[in-house]
């Protein structure tokens, strides 16, 4: 124990942003449960002395660079543990066109820009959803291996000391002061299982994706996930200029009973996939569906890798314990519907990294759970409400075939389009026109039951 | 190869759990639809392979600078010729350039749109088992909404009508009747009364959702299903915050 605690009223600095909501009455008043989750650690936590707070972050993706680099300007010690840095991952690769500005992207690590979509329902009506992109709006499709890469070294210009090792375990610490001794297997030139190192931290960000061993330390209980199988697909040049700047999406019971199946334009070839949750097991069938589906579009073509990867359908059941944290794929933010991760992956390592800089007072200060509850506390508050939203529609558009030819009967409409491309590009609510809203609810009912009513008829045929 | 080992291993147990169950489905398939056989050998390939996918993937990603994928060729030579030899499209004289030809459908010189509800519910039932390739040079323009609402009303929803119609009647004079046994105000004073027009919405929303008995089932069901992601993610707050805090 470095820490020697500090009480002088001086050095203290309370949370200005979060006071206790009823400023007159005395806290010893509340109940104890109430405490420990909303006041801040402030009032408690010791000073560091001779060193700075250390911070390691598991996992260098998306959510583990971006906090990492946050935590490196913020004056902590911060270590990043990647096992693979040139790991290329199975990942659909979009990333809303906000990223680009927020995390100040460089725009030569995107492949290729996305400008139409297209839906194709079970009946195969297909459906081109972005006619209403203006000229400078896309989805930016990138490789992993490049954007993971990229925002890694940003942290270690930063200050971050990347290592390449893998995360085994970690002890817990006795008591609130004492630091978490974190053990990895360091990969130091050729081969062999590395050499096993520990260290010790005082604060720990799991950002190692879906079978985190971080969240399996702190006991985070699981999530449900889906899988999602995917191949890349190496086409005919005269094939590819269909895909130049077009996305598929399939729908239907064929394809994924409920998810969907895609094809997305990758740098010099395709990803043609799907995605399931209820039926594992089917998972090749599936995928043969939907390659049939796309058969014409893709014919000819090659099948240079196959990949299958676990998807989070819900946050884990606790995403803070003590001074860890989970962000990212670890803490299961993946939205339904659209299956999008990249973005949040980045946005909750930031906001994670950032309540420990504030927590800590540039690192000069322990951090407690409170400070890590503050991240947890504005996540849910900023972005529950786009999760919910998400998850209505897979339930309602994605559960049947009828409900799947509404959905893509509802989005030829161009004010859905707009709403869509708004929210996802800008990751903001528009309040949209009244009079639309009310036109868009009568016109998708009026789908959903003309299509309800055709499979009660089709019902009727097989008896 | 070594490096990665661990984690891959831990991938593979989390999402095939039951590998050799993936074969099931696919035999079942075989037996029923004689044209997906040649689709099969590949995938009972791949899904026999499922166990050991995970070296092989790491062999390819190491490849894909020098882009010789042969373990990849040879799949496409089985997959895709597989899948093009399978596939089957719709066929009927009455559907024309992606579309049901209306002309084909008219009866003394009006289009017979029961006839068209028909026609297209037996082409999507046929879809279902025959999932066809969508295609950029032949796309499909059909769209239920060109049929008019009185065609689906007349279909669906008269010969329930009658039924749905008595029963709103009974149970909004029932409840009229013992409102005004209760409170005193009678039946053109309820109408006027913002309570009363809310029991009214209620016993016609009622009789529109639950038709028969199984509905209540099904609507619960429903419920469960749309409060579950809440409770997933509220779960984070819950041991901390039983006593006085919602989540907002």
């Amino acid at each position: 124990m470095a820490t020697v605690p500090v009480f002088s009223s001086g050095g203290l600095k309370t949370f200005v942003g979060n006071p206790p909501e009823n400023p007159t009455s005395p806290s010893i008043s509340r109940p104890l449960s109430y405490r420990s989750l909303r006041i801040s650690a402030a009032k408690t936590s010791p000073k560091l002395t001779g060193r700075n707070l250390r911070v390691v972050v598991v996992g260098g993706g998306p959510a583990g660079g971006s906090a990492a680099e946050v935590l490196a300007k913020g004056g902590i010690e911060t270590y990043v543990i990647e096992r693979k840095l040139d790991n290329c991952k199975p990942c659909g690769g979009a990333i809303p066109l906000c990223m680009v500005d927020e995390f100040d992207l460089p725009l030569d690590i995107i492949d290729r820009r996305v400008t139409k979509m297209k839906m194709i329902s079970p009946s195969n009506v297909a459906v081109d959803i972005g006619r209403t992109l203006k000229p400078d709006e896309y989805i930016g499709m990138l490789r992993r291996e490049v954007l993971d890469a990229y925002l890694r070294e940003r942290a270690a210009g930063a200050g971050a000391t990347v290592i390449n090792g893998l995360f085994t375990k970690m002890d817990l610490p006795a008591d609130n002061g004492s630091p978490y001794t974190i053990h990895y297997n360091e990969f130091t030139g050729v081969g062999g299982v590395g050499e096993k190192r520990t260290m010790e931290v005082d604060a720990v960000i799991g950002a190692d994706g879906a079978n985190s061993r971080v969240a399996k330390s702190i006991g985070a209980g699981d999530y449900d996930y889906a899988i999602a199988f995917q191949e890349r697909i190496r086409i005919p040049e005269d094939k590819m200029v269909y895909y130049e700047d077009l996305a598929e999406m399939y729908v239907g019971d064929d394809v994924s009973p409920d998810f969907y199946g895609w094809v997305f334009p990758k740098c010099d070839h395709v990803a043609v996939g799907t995605g399931t949750v209820t039926h594992k097991g089917e998972i090749k069938k599936f995928q043969s569906a939907t390659r049939l589906r796309a058969k014409d579009k893709i014919l000819g073509g090659k099948i240079i890798r196959v990949e299958a990867h676990p998807i989070p359908e819900h946050p884990r059941p606790k995403r803070v314990a003590g001074r860890v944290a989970l962000v990212g794929d670890a803490a299961g933010y993946v939205t339904k519907c659209s299956g999008e991760g990249i973005y949040f992956a980045a946005k909750s390592g930031r906001m994670c990294a950032e309540a420990l800089v504030e927590g800590s007072e540039m690192g000069k200060r322990m951090v407690e759970e409170g400070d890590l509850r503050k991240y947890l506390e504005k996540w849910d508050k900023q972005y529950w409400s786009t999760y919910k939203v998400l998850d209505i529609l897979q339930k309602v558009f994605y559960r049947s075939n009828p409900a799947r030819e509404a959905f893509v009967e509802m989005c030829a409409d161009e004010y859905v389009q707009k709403m869509t491309f708004d929210s996802y590009l800008y990751k903001r609510v528009v309040p949209g026109n009244p009079l639309e809203d009310l036109k868009l609810a009568i016109n998708t009912i009026g789908s959903l039951v003309r299509a309800n009513a055709l499979r009660n008829e089709m019902n009727k045929i097989s008896v | 190869m070594a490096l990665f080992s661990p984690p891959n291993l831990q991938n593979l147990s989390a999402f095939s759990a039951k590998p050799i169950s993936l074969l099931k489905p696919q035999l079942l398939l075989l037996s029923k639809k004689p044209n997906f056989s040649l689709v099969l050998p590949r995938a009972t390939e791949n899904g026999g392979g499922m166990v050991g996918s995970a070296a092989p993937e790491e062999k390819l990603d190491k490849k894909e600078e020098a882009s010789t994928p042969d373990l990849g060729k040879k799949e496409e030579a089985l997959g895709m010729n597989g899948t093009a030899a399978a596939a089957l499209k719709f066929q009927n004289p009455r559907w024309v350039g992606g579309t049901w030809d209306l002309k084909q459908f008219s009866k003394d010189g009006k289009t017979n749109w029961d006839a068209v509800i028909d026609a297209e519910a037996r082409r999507r039932k046929w879809l279902e088992d025959n999932p066809e390739s969508s295609n950029n040079e032949d796309p499909i323009l059909f769209d239920t909404s060109i049929i008019p609402w009185w065609a689906w009303m007349k279909r669906f929803h008269l010969p329930e009508a009658e039924l749905l119609n008595g029963r709103a009647a009974m149970i909004g004079f029932f409840t009229a009747y013992l409102v005004d046994s209760l409170t005193g105000v009678g039946l053109v004073d309820q109408m006027g009364n913002f309570f009363c027009k809310t029991l009214l919405f209620v016993a016609v929303v009622g009789v529109l959702l639950i038709r028969k008995n199984e509905d209540i089932d099904s609507l619960k069901k429903l419920f469960e299903e749309t409060t579950l992601y809440d409770k997933q993610w509220q779960a984070a707050w819950k041991d901390e915050s039983t006593s006085s805090l919602k989540k907002d």
